[in-house]
């Protein structure tokens, strides 16, 4: 009992003691003292870390990284952009998929007509797929590099010009595919037709990456129905001539190639999962990657 | 009716002592108190006043016939066995709880709960939670149960060492009923029985002697008194544990025979109230579960205050309530240092089998600690101090003192053996002598024989037997005519001899016995072989050696002898011992022999240890004041140079009172004096002597000592061996048995079993337990400074967003992978300096965890390691195209998982799985890097003071520990599958040296600061950063 009482006015003789002038058990000099020598050696340390990290940046490219390794092979990433790779709406609903064609509005926002004005800041590469262009060495040396061209309406019926709800509204959705960007990334287009399914093989030429889109289980085939692709050339693909990618620094205004998949005639009411995939010489796929060179989307169109 | 009477006297006789005070009808804890007051308090018996007739009166007893079985029976079945009820053991499951949620082990229980809750709310809230809380709660469950369980075997084991040593051999008692003797057993014995008990028996439960044949019995269980005790039927002392007529349970009987009537059995006795004692004390704290509730006070302490904040700014942040509560539980959760509780258990289990292999046995581990915080050591003389063997220690002829050697090893110095006197003397010792040696011992060495025969004689056999050579063929050289055994009356022992040399008479008559009884029967002495008359001169030297040996302490005997003339004892002589047809006086002195029990040899070497180690040391002795004051200077207790008031007093020549007791460092108190004192006297006495002896003490009093010391706020290590000791073992902060002659109670009582007895292995421990205490500092120092770099990353993803710099996984992985082998391998390190030249701890100012260590461990190392890591953090980040700049804010972005375009500075666009991979990557590069900056603070923390270049790496387990902690962190780095089973990821090269140079300014820091240390001590320097 007395030792607990003990301990209650320690606690509070600990927290200010008027005797000792000690708050917290040191005095306000040694206080000073103890806050200084913290303000000091965390100066100091600060400095160090601050020291040690512009020794970092200093040594490290401003236009490559210096490992690529975790970045590449690319990914294969889409808009709209998915909840946990679902997407469903009503197509009579607008409010259901105004979400999604806001996204598809402000990806391709940049790939608008006025935008691609400049002839200093872009080219005009063709409109069929060419061999990759090369723009000079990776550095500033000879001054920002240009980009080609990419125009929106080569997505046709995705493209958003005509139909301002990319085929939402009639249950026809589209997708925007796109390679993900590497610095100096070269893709190649597959050699053989192997490890291609034969609906895609017709999309094989020498310089194009093709993308192909099936269901994902054999019994919801027939419910996908018909998928259209466009990009260059309207043929679903990523042309080699806008490869490749020089970094942020030397090509800001860079434009991706994009290729638009719409499947027109989705099974209304039924959850069907659909698996796109890119093919390449060194495009590869991963298990725990489901982004990597391919994607999954599962889509739901409902009826009112 | 008998029994029921006594009982009633008893209770009647207890409470009339206290019933002044003391109202009877209190509540049930008032009484229990009572009781146990009234059994500190003396012994109340008073059997031994009683005639015969009385006793046969009070316990229906037939004096010759005993009890009737039929009312043997009735008596056992109301008053239950005759045995001690065995204290109440905790049952096992009592125990493993204790081991469960004991101190620490609740902190962890609380971090593993708050996961689960933590966890509880994720899952509420999100379909697909992070199962991180999840694993972390188990985990800290898991670490709990594993350590627990491992402590509780390590008890288990040391407990069942305690089992060895219980005797399981019933005990048997000769008891007469109807007339006739049985053989029973000793449980069966009841009150009232007439028993007959013989030497080498052990009392079967408290006799009333009511006849007895030379019966001695060792009372050493009980008062510490190693010499048997004459038991008779006489009434010779007030207080029953004096007085000759009453035998105690668990005594036992040395030699002759006696016959007496049960008084008390079972739990009533003297030794069942001393053990019911023990049970009933509490038992305080030991010093490292304060250490270790004060520690968790300042860990929870940071842990809520950081917390707490982090709560706040997460709120401020814009953070929801649900995500502020889970960092908040996150943040209190990482401050547990998961490893810590199994590090100190193992690092005292350590140190407990290294005490075992020095002869400590450690029963509870904490105690291992708790004997380095001892600042009081209060030790039996018997045994421990000493060899518990009579010895020879002096001898006086020719008008000289000879010193004979007392070491265990016969080192010591001899003395001459060539004058005729040493001769004559060692004649009369070996043949008026009736101790033999047991058989067949030849290849023991002779001090370690065994003997039969009371202790005195078995010295001087022992001494003549080194001396001179085999006392058998002297005594079958020299057969025994007749012979008169020693008695109280006579106060000698006389035998008649044979005389084997032919030029002196046919017949020898050697005696001995008390010196002034000898002197008084002699008229001539024996100086260099000649006999001369014994004038004043000769009186005079023979009283002043007689003083001074007694003064010694020592037990003085004389020895005489007269060759009996031919012509008066021709051949065939009969020699009639009860008309005494020879002469008994008038004879020739020879000398004096002079017995002790020795100290041992490594005894003044601990004292002194102990001494410059700042630890009293008191002796606590049931042995006469002169003895015990003998031996407390033999050992060192009394210093050379110190006096005792008494001492003052004999020098100065006044009468005692008129000395200052202030004067007197030393003192010898004896056990009756204390009996008068009140506890502020006792206090007094304690505070202002340095060096007490305690003499002539009952075991009561023993517990009151320790009492008084624990007022003044010692930490007290008592020693014991007999049951008597039991309570004061108990009460003391370490109490320590003896192995070899400890009784199994007091085994029962201690917390620490010395398996040797020896006073020396004690300050082994006590060095063991100092070393430990600095380790344990050390240790955590270690464990907490990972604590800061595992706790910033988690800062910084709530308040900077960055993504995370280290998960759960990666910090189980340091806690319970890398930094368990290098923390448990500052158990083995050397002490920095002698540990046993400084003062012992103040248990009130020096903590095992103060604010310094925090400060340093915290605020200091911690940072700087934390610093390093994040460094290569950013390094790794940078290398894959994510530079400072771009991370800052980043997190919604990181975190979102349908986010699979992420821009980093470079415009390269990242998958959700590739940049969690780069983030697994910084992880496990964080991970190493602390692993990194932990070589440098292990080998800081080796040392508080000194350099590291002065304590050298002879530390092979802490080699090891780097080496191991190194190839752990490679190992979950490289072995291919940790991807998918821990989510580490392979390094560069490169990544592994970021950390370097922070390891070097660890390092460089530390040394400047203990050079500041070691400079200028006492400075700003060391009175914040030394802990």
């Amino acid at each position: 009992m007395s030792r607990e009482k003990e301990s209650d006015g320690g606690w509070k003789k600990f927290v200010w003691d008027s005797e000792k002038k000690e708050f917290l058990g040191r005095t306000g000099s040694s206080w000073l003292k103890i806050l200084a020598f913290y303000v000091v050696f965390y100066g100091f340390l600060a400095g160090i870390f601050i020291g040690t990290i512009q020794v970092l940046l200093l040594t490290t490219s401003s236009y490559k990284p210096t490992y690529q390794d975790r970045v590449a092979p690319p990914g294969l990433s889409h808009t709209p952009k998915t909840l946990k790779t679902e997407i469903e709406f009503t197509h009579d609903d607008p409010k259901t998929y105004e979400e999604y064609i806001n996204a598809m509005d402000k990806f391709l926002l940049k790939y608008n007509q006025e935008n691609q004005k400049d002839g200093l800041l872009f080219d005009d590469c063709g409109s069929e797929p060419g061999t990759p262009i090369m723009r000079g060495s990776l550095d500033q040396s000879d001054g920002g590099k240009r980009v080609c061209r990419f125009h929106r309406d080569w997505l046709g019926n995705c493209s958003g010009l005509h139909d301002k709800t990319y085929g939402y509204s009639e249950g026809k959705p589209c997708f925007i595919v796109k390679i993900n960007r590497i610095v100096s990334y070269l893709p190649q287009p597959p050699q053989t037709n192997d490890s291609i399914p034969p609906e895609a093989h017709e999309k094989v030429q020498p310089n194009l990456i093709p993308i192909h889109c099936a269901a994902k289980k054999e019994e919801d085939k027939d419910k996908l129905g018909q998928v259209n692709y466009f990009g260059m050339g309207s043929n679903g693909g990523f042309p080699l001539q806008y490869y490749p990618y020089y970094g942020k620094l030397l090509q800001p205004q860079y434009l991706q190639p994009l290729v638009a998949v719409q499947f027109t005639n989705l099974t209304v009411g039924s959850e069907l999962r659909i698996e796109c995939k890119a093919y390449g010489e060194n495009i590869k796929y991963n298990d725990k990657d489901r982004y990597q060179g391919r994607f999954e989307v599962k889509i739901l169109v409902k009826v009112r | 009716m008998g029994n029921r009477e006594g009982r009633d006297q008893y209770e009647l006789d207890a409470t009339s002592e206290h019933g002044g005070k003391k109202n009877d009808k209190k509540g049930k804890k008032g009484k229990k108190d009572r009781n146990l007051d009234e059994l500190k308090k003396e012994v109340d018996l008073d059997d031994h006043k009683l005639t015969l007739d009385e006793l046969h009166q009070k316990y229906g007893t037939d004096l010759s016939r005993g009890l009737t079985v039929a009312r043997a029976a009735e008596i056992l079945l109301c008053d239950g066995p005759n045995c001690l009820t065995p204290p109440p053991t905790t049952p096992e499951w009592v125990k493993f709880c204790k081991q469960m949620f004991g101190g620490f082990c609740m902190l962890l229980w609380i971090g593993s709960i708050l996961c689960f809750f933590a966890y509880g709310i994720q899952a509420a809230v999100d379909d697909e939670p992070v199962a991180d809380n999840l694993y972390l709660g188990i985990v800290l469950a898991a670490v709990v149960i594993i350590t627990g369980c491992f402590s509780y075997y390590q008890e288990a084991k040391s407990s069942k060492i305690m089992e060895s040593f219980k005797n399981m051999v019933p005990q048997q008692a000769l008891v007469i009923r109807d007339g006739e003797k049985n053989s029973i057993n000793a449980e069966e014995v009841v009150v009232g029985d007439l028993v007959e008990v013989k030497g080498g028996d052990r009392i079967p439960a408290d006799l009333r002697i009511i006849s007895s044949n030379g019966c001695k019995v060792d009372n050493s269980s009980l008062t510490g008194e190693s010499e048997p005790q004459t038991r008779t039927p006489e009434f010779s002392n007030e207080n029953p544990l004096e007085t000759r007529n009453i035998a105690f349970y668990s005594t036992s009987c040395v030699e002759g025979t006696a016959c007496g009537i049960v008084i008390k059995t079972g739990d009533h006795t003297v030794m069942g109230r001393i053990a019911t004692l023990a049970s009933g004390l509490e038992v305080g704290q030991t010093p490292l579960s304060i250490e270790i509730e004060h520690f968790i006070h300042i860990i929870t302490g940071v842990a809520v205050f950081l917390g707490v904040s982090f709560f706040i700014l997460s709120l401020i942040l814009g953070y929801s309530w649900l995500e502020a509560i889970v960092f908040l539980i996150g943040i209190i959760v990482a401050n547990v240092p998961e490893g810590l509780l199994a590090t100190v258990t193992v690092c005292l289990t350590l140190t407990a089998k290294r005490m075992a292999h020095k002869n400590c046995l450690v029963k509870n581990l904490e105690a291992v600690e708790t004997l380095g915080s001892t600042s009081t050591i209060c030790s039996d003389k018997t045994g421990t101090l000493t060899q518990n063997r009579m010895t020879v220690a002096h001898m006086w002829f020719d008008n000289q003192i000879h010193e004979a050697d007392t070491t265990e090893n016969q080192s010591g110095a001899t003395f001459d053996k060539s004058s005729s006197t040493w001769a004559a003397l060692a004649r009369v010792a070996g043949l008026c002598n009736r101790a033999v040696f047991q058989a067949a011992q030849e290849s023991v060495p002779i001090l370690k024989r065994g003997v039969a025969g009371d202790a005195s004689e078995s010295a001087l056999l022992k001494c003549i037997e080194l001396c001179c050579g085999s006392v058998t063929a002297m005594r079958d050289k020299n057969p025994k005519i007749e012979e008169i055994p020693f008695n109280s009356t006579n106060k000698y022992q006389l035998s008649i001899h044979r005389n084997a040399n032919p030029s002196e008479s046919r017949y020898l008559l050697v005696m001995k016995g008390a010196p002034e009884r000898i002197l008084d029967r002699c008229n001539t002495i024996l100086i260099q072989g000649k006999e001369q008359p014994l004038d004043d001169e000769m009186k005079d030297a023979f009283q002043n050696a007689y003083l001074e040996l007694g003064g010694l302490g020592e037990r003085v005997l004389g020895f005489c002898h007269m060759p009996l003339p031919d012509d008066q004892f021709p051949e065939g002589f009969k020699f009639d011992v009860d008309d005494l047809n020879f002469p008994t006086e008038k004879l020739c002195f020879v000398g004096l022999m002079a017995m002790i029990d020795p100290p041992r040899a490594a005894v003044p070497d601990a004292v002194s240890k102990c001494r410059s180690a700042g630890i009293k040391v008191i002796m606590v002795t049931g042995d006469h004041p002169i003895t015990a004051k003998a031996i407390a200077k033999g050992v060192g207790i009394i210093s050379e140079g110190n006096e005792t008031v008494e001492d003052i007093a004999a020098r100065l020549n006044i009468p005692v009172g008129e000395v200052n007791p202030r004067d007197a460092k030393a003192c010898v108190i004896h056990g009756g004096k204390l009996k008068d004192m009140t506890s502020d006297q006792l206090d007094d006495l304690l505070k202002h002597h340095t060096e007490i002896v305690f003499a002539r003490t009952s075991p009561q009093q023993k517990l009151i000592i320790v009492e008084g010391f624990q007022r003044q706020g010692a930490i007290v290590a008592v020693t014991g061996d007999g049951v008597n000791d039991s309570p004061a073992l108990k009460k003391a902060d370490i109490g320590v048995a003896m192995g070899i002659s400890g009784s199994d109670v007091s085994k029962q009582a201690a917390d620490m079993i010395l398996l040797d007895d020896n006073f020396a292995s004690i300050v082994t421990g006590v060095e063991e337990g100092r070393l430990i205490f600095d380790n344990l500092k050390k240790s955590i120092a270690y464990t907490l400074t990972s604590n800061i770099p595992e706790i910033t990353p988690f800062l910084f993803f709530i308040i900077a967003s960055i993504p995370l710099a280290l998960g759960t996984v990666t910090i189980l992985c340091i806690d319970l992978g890398t930094d368990m082998l290098p923390a448990i391998s500052l158990a083995y390190e050397g002490p920095e300096s002698d540990i046993m030249k400084r003062q012992p701890r103040n248990p009130k100012i020096d903590k095992l965890v103060n604010e310094r260590l925090i400060s340093m461990a915290y605020g200091q190392f911690g940072m700087i390691s934390a610093v390093g890591a994040f460094f290569t953090y950013f390094v790794i980040l940078a290398d894959n195209g994510f530079l400072p700049m771009r991370l800052l804010g980043i997190r919604i972005e990181w975190e979102d998982k349908s986010l699979n375009d992420l821009e980093d500075s470079y415009g390269q666009q990242w998958t959700y799985e590739q940049r969690k991979v780069i983030e697994f990557t910084c992880q496990t590069a964080f991970f190493i890097s602390v692993v990194i900056v932990q070589w440098a603070i292990l080998i800081i923390c080796k040392t508080r003071k000194n350099s590291v270049f002065q304590q050298g790496m002879k530390n092979n387990v802490l080699t090891l520990g780097l080496f191991e902690e190194t190839a752990l962190a490679a190992f979950l780095s490289y072995c291919p599958g940790m991807d998918v089973a821990l989510r580490m990821y392979p390094l560069k090269p490169t990544w592994w040296v970021c950390a370097l140079p922070f390891a070097v300014i660890v390092f460089i820091y530390d040394e400047i600061r203990k050079v500041i240390i070691r400079r200028s001590p006492g400075c700003w320097v060391e009175k914040e950063t030394y802990y």
